[in-house]
């Protein structure tokens, strides 16, 4: 970044190629981490992967927009502004927005197994975008907080906040009312992709119930990219597709359907809050009263620990809603609301101390932490949601710690963290012992959280920590 | 984090001292020339030894002729070889990096009547590598380079896009040729700015920048932190000489630029947190040596 001399002689002063780029890190991670982000953008919204996942995805996009405030705010407003554009009359964003000239065969289910325009009509899914008929997790208010913080000038004028206040709104309102199947005050999911962690162990149990469709009547398009011993079993996947045909052939509809899987994840519901606090913080730069939402984010909070808090296990745990217990199951969904400020400070010790015990192995046994307990029957360290350690979680166990005033705890893992994303060329996940990598590579959350890592000043104290939790 | 450099003609001032006095003071790093024909360039190398002994930094000239390489008549097109031989030895003599020329301008538009230029696609390319090699070669003696500028429609309809620089280049096969890149010509001619920069990423040797508008950086619409985002990315170190026209107060507006780039630019990570040293090598392909700071 110096200036050629004046005097003496001048180098060839060819740009080096990217691929040779010199390691001065963190220099040259940040420009790697750009790289795979402007690659991967298509024109409106950025592509989790060219190939394994060649549309737009509901919580990748907003942790994608995380990251990519820091390459161009314009960019990361416009990711949620075109995830936010394809937001059914319901209020419900589809955790996949079809690019409609990617071929049909690029990626199952694919626009003609979801039929969204017209199985979704009573729902209010949009006619001129076809996209899923489930959610992912609601990460997307804090998304957008985040996004306007980056550049609040250029937020004003787009009038971005503005635009996205009013459906981020009615997003919650789908989770909070459509949603809340057990009647508990918690949103439910109801198919195993919508908590993001699609092949969880804490899923084994309520999918059970589940008759798998029939092997011949799918076809993958997931094996095509990915090594087969990395993703879900094709039980699994009979499973999964038998979930949403029924929901489909129902219109979509929450009411109408005979679900055969409704349960209450931890870390939907921590997000929610999460994201709640952000709306907060939104309705009060646009000059408008938090109160509402501010209530909200306590009484969700209150409720999911009396709900889903595990005294014994130290941890939250999935409510399976159609069996009416709880899962037996440790999946890192029950760390997650350690992101949330208003935890009861027993509760947010415990988890911690859970974090980093036998179970997660934090700070001792793994690099990063798993997303499935490491001491439980199903643990597999290759497997998708089943072990392996992933950057979107790793990334909101960061910003928990520092919330709750870990700050050397939550400093080592951002070490870890950077470290691994470079290790394994910004994989989709790693082994969380070895931090080798698995799933698709150039990932696109990866890559974003990796550059908020490195932009972020981490070195803020408690106070502006947990101030900055709900930002 | 990139260093800005401007164009002399913007500049205030009776000699290049007085406008470097100006252009340091405002945030510039370096001053960029302008190289007119009739070799008036060579006749200015007493002022500008002079300049460069007095401590004013010229990595780069930038071509201010009626004709250029890629001329029609042959008789210009030698002489635009000879100014340009010429140009790059001077800028060698001054410890510059290179001079920079598109392969014409305002000599024929495809969107401007007649529409159909006289010489077939083929016939271009042939005298354009033609013109590129010897300039090439000179340049590799002299020890700098020649920047090939891809200029939008209106202007040029020989080069265009970077991929068209980054093809005829890859045909002339000599490290002393390489695209230099401006965010003005860009923004009409590419679909997505920073994924063409990153594309054409090995062959990048200069940019210069003004906004959609051809005003001054930050006076248009361009979204300059993707745009210097992929530049980041793509391992460019030069400067970023800014050619433009300028709008309100000419003084004004000079200055706002540097801090303009510089607060649109990549931000370096937080200070103290080398954690990604050791293995950061490892996402770019390269081996590390050291041990990170912990």
């Amino acid at each position: 970044m110096t200036a050629p001399p004046l005097a003496g002689t001048v180098d060839v002063p060819s740009a080096p190629d990217p691929d040779a780029d010199t390691p001065t890190a963190p220099d040259a991670l940040r420009r790697a981490a750009g790289r795979v982000l402007l690659r991967n953008w298509t024109g409106a919204s950025t592509v989790p992967s060219r190939g394994l996942y060649p549309h737009q995805w509901s919580w990748d996009s907003a942790f994608i927009a995380i990251g990519l405030r820091h390459l161009s705010v314009v960019r990361a407003q416009r990711e949620l502004e075109s995830l936010l554009a394809a937001q059914w009359g319901d209020g419900r964003l589809p955790h996949i927005v079809f690019n409609r000239a990617v071929p049909l065969d690029a990626y199952f289910p694919s626009p003609d197994f979801w039929r969204s325009s017209r199985a979704g009509r009573a729902a209010g899914a949009p006619a001129r975008v076809e996209t899923s008929g489930i959610v992912q997790p609601p990460v997307h208010a804090l998304a957008a907080w985040l996004v306007h913080r980056a550049d609040p000038e250029v937020s004003r004028r787009r009038g971005f906040l503005r635009r996205l206040y009013p459906r981020l709104v009615n997003w919650h309102r789908y989770l909070t009312r459509r949603r809340d199947l057990g009647g508990h005050g918690l949103a439910s999911v109801l198919h195993p992709w919508e908590p993001g962690m699609d092949n969880s162990p804490c899923w084994d149990g309520p999918l059970r119930r589940v008759e798998p469709a029939a092997a011949g009547s799918f076809q993958r398009a997931d094996l095509d990219h990915g090594a087969a011993a990395d993703r879900p079993t094709d039980l699994d996947y009979g499973r999964y597709v038998r979930l949403a045909t029924d929901y489909r052939d129902h219109g979509y509809l929450d009411a109408d359907t005979p679900h055969a899987f409704v349960v209450e994840d931890p870390g939907v519901n921590a997000l929610l809050i999460a994201s709640e606090h952000a709306l907060a913080e939104i309705a009060t730069a646009l000059g408008q009263d938090p109160t509402d939402h501010r209530t909200r984010a306590e009484t969700l909070t209150a409720t999911l620990v009396r709900r889903l808090w595990d005294p014994a296990a130290g941890m939250f745990r999935c409510h399976d809603v159609i069996a009416g217990r709880s899962v037996p199951e440790r999946g890192v969904s029950g760390l997650l609301p350690l992101v949330l400020p208003g935890l009861p400070s027993d509760v947010a010790t415990a988890l911690m101390r859970t974090m980093t015990g036998e179970h997660f192995g934090l700070g001792a046994a793994v690099r990063l932490v798993p997303s499935y307990a490491l001491t439980g029957n199903a643990f597999d360290p290759s497997r998708y949601w089943r072990g392996p350690a992933w950057f979107n979680v790793n990334w909101l166990l960061e910003r928990g710690l520092r919330t709750h005033g870990r700050h050397p705890l939550a400093a080592e893992l951002r070490r870890a963290a950077l470290e691994t994303a470079a290790s394994s060329r910004f994989a989709e996940y790693v082994d969380p012992y070895t931090g080798e990598a698995r799933g698709t590579r150039d990932f696109g959350w990866t890559a974003a959280l990796t550059l908020d890592l490195l932009a972020t000043d981490r070195r803020a104290g408690a106070s502006d920590a947990s101030r900055e939790a709900v930002r | 984090m990139f260093q800005t450099a401007c164009q002399e003609q913007l500049i205030p001032g009776d000699t290049l001292q007085h406008k470097w006095e100006f252009a340091a003071e405002a945030g510039y790093a370096a001053i960029e020339l302008r190289g007119r024909g009739d070799l008036h360039f060579r006749s200015r190398l007493p002022e500008l030894r002079r300049a460069a002994a007095d401590g004013v930094p010229m990595p780069t000239v930038c071509v201010d002729m009626p004709h250029f390489v890629g001329a029609f008549d042959e008789e210009l097109r030698r002489d635009a070889v000879t100014q340009l031989k010429s140009q790059l030895s001077v800028i060698a003599e001054l410890g510059g990096r290179g001079a920079q020329t598109p392969a014409s301008y305002g000599m024929f538009s495809r969107r401007l009547p007649p529409f159909t230029p006289p010489r077939s696609p083929d016939e271009d390319r042939e005298v354009l590598l033609l013109g590129l090699t010897e300039l090439g070669e000179h340049a590799r003696a002299e020890g700098v380079t020649l920047f090939l500028e891809p200029l939008n429609r209106y202007e040029d309809h020989m080069v265009n896009r970077l991929e068209q620089a980054v093809e005829l280049i890859t045909a002339v096969g000599l490290d002393s040729v390489r695209i230099g890149i401006d965010s003005y010509h860009m923004n009409i001619e590419e679909a997505d700015p920073p994924a063409a920069i990153l594309a054409a990423a090995p062959y990048l040797g200069h940019a210069q920048v003004s906004d959609s508008n051809r005003l001054q950086p930050g006076a248009g619409h361009l979204d300059w932190p993707a745009w210097l985002g992929a530049l980041d990315a793509a391992g460019y170190t030069g400067e970023l000489a800014v050619e433009c026209r300028l709008s309100g107060d000419p003084a004004a507006a000079l200055r706002s630029v540097p801090p303009f780039l510089h607060q649109a630019g990549p931000q370096r990570p937080a200070a103290g947190q080398a954690a990604a040293q050791a293995t950061a090598g490892q996402a770019t392909g390269q081996a590390v040596t050291g041990q990170a700071p912990s």
